[in-house]
């Protein structure tokens, strides 16, 4: 092939090939490559932006899902405490009431027992009133040398009878003030 | 003879020279065969690519390869919709291809070695690559400019800015050379970065010449040399693919703007 030397700012014949040429790259770099990428491309953002919301979505329901736990929890702690304090409320009732009635029934007791030492008291005195007055006509039989007929003495007897009578009752009424 | 002229000598004595090309006559048209194979591998390459990825594509989760080409389409994408909007989806193929290639196209400069032909000659420091990618974008340019306006519009857009009607033949003047100028830049920017970057493999080729006494300096310095320029070398054709369609979605955003919108 010759080789020649031109004019190398002058264009000749090689215009119209690489025209051609170049031409013919570009419908197939823009009729067979660019809209298979860029479908590519197209596709692959709706996947990212689907992607993306089905994220969002699963953050939200992550988010709605944690609020109610809170609120769950939060209503089952008022609960607890509800609990603790009505059960507060209830020992303090049954610890009241139950001191109410042991008071009660101490009171009883000791009212019943006092009733009791009373009418032992009673029935002592008038035991020893008794006694007293058959060994008082004793002696005084013994010292009269007669018999002494406690019809006819009544008087005395009674007189010494209330005579004890008032100092035992005496005792008593300090005995019963003394408890 | 002097230590000065012994410096001078290499850069004296070599003839660097440009615009060789393996050529043949068709239907009376010159063709740059080389030119022509390097394009059309270019364009294999880029198909290739494509292919590859349309057979891989996938929603899922991208490999690498199918992660760059995404990278490339978001980068453009995001230009488009910045610039033109929504109206500039059709811009989106073209500005990608665009790049693409162009960026495939300034990568074979990484192949050559400074000859007067190159096996694989990037396409694109040829001016026809150029011309023929910024005339097909200016021509689309402009027929989306008589979409968008109506030509009555789009003949009247020449005239009525940027001063007020009454100067309309400045208006028009300005215009005019505005729409002339386009293509021109497009195609003598990309081509004269490449050019020159083929140039400099030559010049640094021809540094191995370069000897002081038996000492062999020049090809010494050539080989990093060489090795820096060619990493420089393909950030300028990144960056000059990138300006290509960036210009491309630029110039499109201004046949598709509203009237008072520039």
């Amino acid at each position: 092939m010759p080789i020649a030397t031109s004019n190398f700012l002058v264009p000749n014949g090689t215009f119209i090939v690489v025209l051609l040429a170049f031409i013919a790259v570009l419908g197939v770099i823009g009729k067979y490559v660019l809209p298979v990428l860029n479908k590519a491309l197209t596709e692959r953002q709706e996947q990212i932006r689907g992607e993306l919301e089905a994220a969002d979505k699963a953050k939200a329901d992550a988010e709605e899902a944690d609020v109610e736990r809170r609120a769950v929890l939060e209503q089952a702690r008022g609960q607890a405490r509800d609990m603790v304090t009505q059960a507060q409320t209830t020992a303090d009732q049954i610890v009241t009431s139950a001191t109410a009635e042991g008071q009660v029934a101490h009171d009883r007791i000791v009212a019943s027992a006092e009733a009791e030492v009373v009418v032992a008291r009673q029935a002592a005195v008038e035991a020893v009133t008794a006694r007293v007055g058959e060994i008082v006509l004793a002696a005084a039989e013994r010292v009269i040398g007669r018999e002494i007929k406690a019809s006819d003495h009544q008087d005395l007897i009674d007189e010494a009878i209330a005579a004890v009578r008032a100092e035992t009752s005496g005792a008593a009424a300090s005995a019963g003030g003394a408890r | 003879m002097g230590f000065g002229s012994n410096l001078l000598t290499p850069m004296l004595g070599i003839d660097i020279s440009v615009g060789d090309h393996v050529q043949r006559q068709v239907f009376g048209l010159t063709i740059n065969m080389d030119i022509v194979w390097a394009t059309l591998i270019a364009g294999a390459i880029v198909v290739t690519l494509g292919l590859i990825l349309r057979a891989k594509a996938t929603s899922g989760v991208p490999g690498k390869f199918q992660l760059l080409w995404e990278m490339a389409v978001g980068a453009v994408q995001t230009q488009v919709d910045d610039s033109i909007g929504p109206r500039g989806a059709k811009v989106v193929p073209l500005a990608l291809t665009l790049f693409i290639f162009i960026f495939t196209c300034n990568l074979f400069e990484v192949l050559g070695i400074g000859a007067k032909l190159e096996y694989l000659p990037a396409p694109t420091s040829d001016i026809n690559l150029p011309l023929a990618m910024a005339l097909y974008v200016i021509v689309m340019v402009h027929r989306a400019a008589i979409k968008n306006r109506g030509m009555g519009g789009y003949l009247k857009h020449y005239v009525a800015q940027p001063f007020p009607p009454k100067l309309f033949f400045i208006n028009a003047f300005m215009n005019v050379v505005e729409e002339i100028v386009k293509p021109v830049t497009l195609t003598l920017r990309l081509f004269g970065n490449l050019f020159a970057g083929g140039l400099m493999l030559s010049l640094l080729a021809a540094l191995v010449i370069w000897k002081l006494g038996p000492a062999p300096i020049g090809a010494a310095l050539s080989v990093p040399f060489t090795v820096l320029w060619k990493v420089f070398d393909m950030a300028i054709g990144a960056i000059q693919a990138f300006i290509f369609a960036l210009l491309t979605i630029l110039y499109f955003d201004t046949a598709m703007a509203k009237d008072e919108a520039h």
